[in-house]
């Protein structure tokens, strides 16, 4: 298992377009994988849950993966933070 | 009492009749439950409904072109992601089971679970994505109400709403909407863009329509200036028909060529076949007097549910198109689908970091044999039942093409000493998108019976630009002088070698286009149906031997420019 501390530092949060990117991303990995944020854990692979998380800008969230292809998995998630999300600002 | 609105005119066109008002984003559902022996029953109505919703987004996208693709796409991507929630969807299986509640109600009781949690967020934003959980529930919602009655909707009537998201619209012009008028959005929004290309009448921004309109009543919209009129007089009635019969005029002019040849004005024929993916579209098809199927798209099949459709399931399909076309040849093409795409069907691939130039197409086909196989044979036994031509997308080599045509041979023979009825030979034909299938043509166009250009993917691999990307805008385009000579270059080698060659791209549909592409010496077009009858129009005031004298012209352009100058300067003289 593998747990990473991040932060949303894109502009906009954890909105529908990020979203979709981070379920996208971990979508090819069988990992399971979480988000917990303000004392909420919430499946990473559902663009539901994710949303429902309402991480805007700042937003401290703990990834956690679990499987196989774990530090891919993790990998991937972490990269999409750091590059936010591929927005312009 | 008369009253008038004023919106903005978002798509032009006139419409008088009654109003239907859809409340906003409300599931009105009576808590209903079932006996205990139709739960499963229930539950797979529910995933036969959200499979229907899924495969109207996969169409509305596959729809979607140019400019808007990159904007409407993503929303929709959304939309289909949220479809294929696993929150959403155990959540609703699980009430269904559980509380045995029908489908409808457990769609409005997750609606408001998800509703209740959105609405107590601190952020306007994140607040406001109930919206995209409501769009996409009451989409399956109206799939479900569907299947169960098969009413049309608003057949004939004119909807009263709030907004209208994209993909809903098109559902709503299928369904035989007159007109939509809406008391939000924008002329810019991504509905009223949509809205002109499908020439549906468009008001938006009416802000006081929803309080004084009520079901039934009677309405006057213009499309052109916003104007939506409530219990129009005399005066009101008068202007509409006015419009209705200058509009009408135009439509009859074209409508009348559904039974008038494609034939230039120095009386050559042209051929136009259509582009097809739903039993709609061939009818729509034969009706327009088309020469037959040019490209009947499988992807369908395979994506509206989580499994791969069997050979009988395929063949049945396959036999139907045929069927319905009478005669008149029709053109499968077999999977096109890659690592994008091919996940959702269960053909589990691995991520591919650039899927335009991975497993796709042809490749997959052949990478998944059993797949194929499927495909071909269910292919074959249709061919039992009129003309049916095979056509294999992302052919980049001879050896792909070779290892089809093997198969083929083998499936065909395995068919008929299962004694099936089969045609004698089934032609076996090849798509040209990739540049290095038009340059080698040579090597391989001894395998195949015929060719089909697809204009869309040749313009991207050959000029290096994806068309999804917006900033690429001005370099993806057809009229680059590289295009224009491979183009050329296929079609004369066609014709040398007595294979008939298509163009099936977005290109083949744009009547614009159409000259240039005569010139270049091509007869066979293949078109989405609703450009069908323009494209006639415009071939019939052709003159192909003047057009062909003026070919080296249109050859010798060095830039996009000369090339848009020529057209400009061949396009024919009346168009109507």
């Amino acid at each position: 298992m593998i747990e990473h501390e991040l932060t949303v530092t894109n502009r906009l949060g954890l909105h529908a377009r990020a979203t979709a990117k981070l379920v996208q991303a971990l979508s090819g990995f069988r990992s399971s994988a979480t988000l917990t944020a303000k004392g909420r854990e919430v499946n990473a692979k559902s663009i539901m849950g994710v949303m429902l998380l309402a991480a805007g800008q700042g937003t401290q969230v703990k990834l956690r993966v679990e499987g196989e292809d774990e530090a891919n998995a993790a990998q991937a998630v972490i990269s999409l933070f750091e590059r936010r999300f591929d927005e312009d600002s | 009492m008369r009253q008038e609105f004023n919106g903005h005119g978002a798509s032009r066109g006139s419409a008088l009749g009654r109003a239907r008002v859809r409340l906003p984003h409300v599931l009105e559902v009576l808590e209903e439950h079932i006996p205990a022996k139709a739960v499963e029953a229930e539950v797979a109505r529910l995933h036969a409904a959200i499979a229907t919703v899924r495969n109207e987004m996969f169409a509305l996208r596959e729809r979607l072109h140019g400019a808007l693709v990159h904007e409407v796409g993503e929303f929709l991507d959304l939309h289909s992601l949220l479809l294929d929630d696993p929150e959403l969807l155990s959540g609703l299986d699980e009430l269904i089971r559980t509380g045995r509640y029908s489908a409808d109600y457990a769609l409005r009781l997750q609606r408001d679970r998800i509703a209740s949690v959105f609405q107590a967020m601190d952020d306007a934003y994140f607040r406001s994505r109930v919206d995209d959980i409501d769009q996409v529930i009451g989409r399956v919602h109206a799939a479900l109400h569907r299947h169960d009655n098969g009413i049309s909707g608003v057949a004939g009537e004119i909807l009263v709403t709030d907004n209208v998201a994209p993909a809903e619209l098109v559902q709503l012009q299928a369904q035989g909407v007159m007109a939509i008028v809406t008391t939000s959005g924008s002329i810019l929004s991504h509905s009223a863009i949509l809205a002109r290309s499908l020439h549906l009448p468009y008001v938006v921004g009416a802000a006081q329509a929803m309080q004084k309109i009520n079901d039934g009543d009677v309405l006057a919209v213009d499309g052109a200036t916003g104007r939506v009129v409530l219990e129009p007089d005399a005066n009101d009635l008068r202007g509409h028909r006015g419009r209705v019969r200058e509009l009408a005029r135009e439509r009859k002019q074209l409508h009348r060529l559904r039974r008038e040849p494609t034939r230039t004005i120095d009386g050559v024929d042209v051929k136009l076949f259509a582009n097809a993916e739903s039993r709609d579209d061939v009818a729509e098809a034969h009706a327009l007097g088309a020469a037959g199927v040019g490209l009947y798209r499988t992807e369908f099949l395979f994506l509206q549910r989580n499994e791969l459709p069997d050979e009988d399931e395929q063949f049945r399909v396959y036999r139907d198109v045929v069927l319905g076309m009478t005669g008149r040849t029709v053109t499968i093409r077999t999977l096109d689908l890659g690592a994008d795409k091919a996940d959702r069907t269960g053909l589990a691939l691995r991520d591919e970091p650039n899927p335009a130039l991975g497993l796709r197409g042809v490749r997959l086909s052949l990478a998944r044999s059993g797949l194929l196989e499927s495909q071909l044979r269910a292919l074959v036994r249709a061919s039992g039942y009129g003309p049916l031509r095979i056509l294999l997308p992302m052919i980049s080599s001879r050896e792909e093409v070779r290892a089809v045509r093997s198969m083929l041979k083998r499936v065909t023979v395995q068919l008929r000493e299962e004694g099936h009825e089969v045609a004698e030979q089934v032609p076996l034909g090849a798509m040209i998108e990739v540049p290095a299938a038009a340059i080698a043509l040579p090597t391989f166009i001894g395998s195949v019976d015929f060719l089909s250009i697809g204009t869309n993917d040749l313009v991207q691999y050959l000029l290096a630009a994806d068309r999804n990307n917006e900033a690429l805008t001005n370099l993806y385009t057809p009229l680059h002088p590289a295009v224009i000579r491979l183009v050329r270059d296929v079609i004369r080698l066609g014709e040398k070698r007595g294979k008939p060659v298509a163009v099936c791209g977005e290109m083949a549909g744009d009547p614009h286009f159409a000259p240039m592409l005569l010139a270049l010496g091509l007869t066979e077009f293949s078109l989405h149906p609703a450009t069908l009858l323009e494209l006639r129009r415009t071939i019939r005031h052709c003159n192909l031997a003047q057009l062909k004298a003026s070919a080296p012209a249109l050859l010798r352009a060095r830039d996009r420019m000369a090339i848009e100058e020529w057209i400009h300067g061949n396009a024919p003289a009346h168009r109507s």
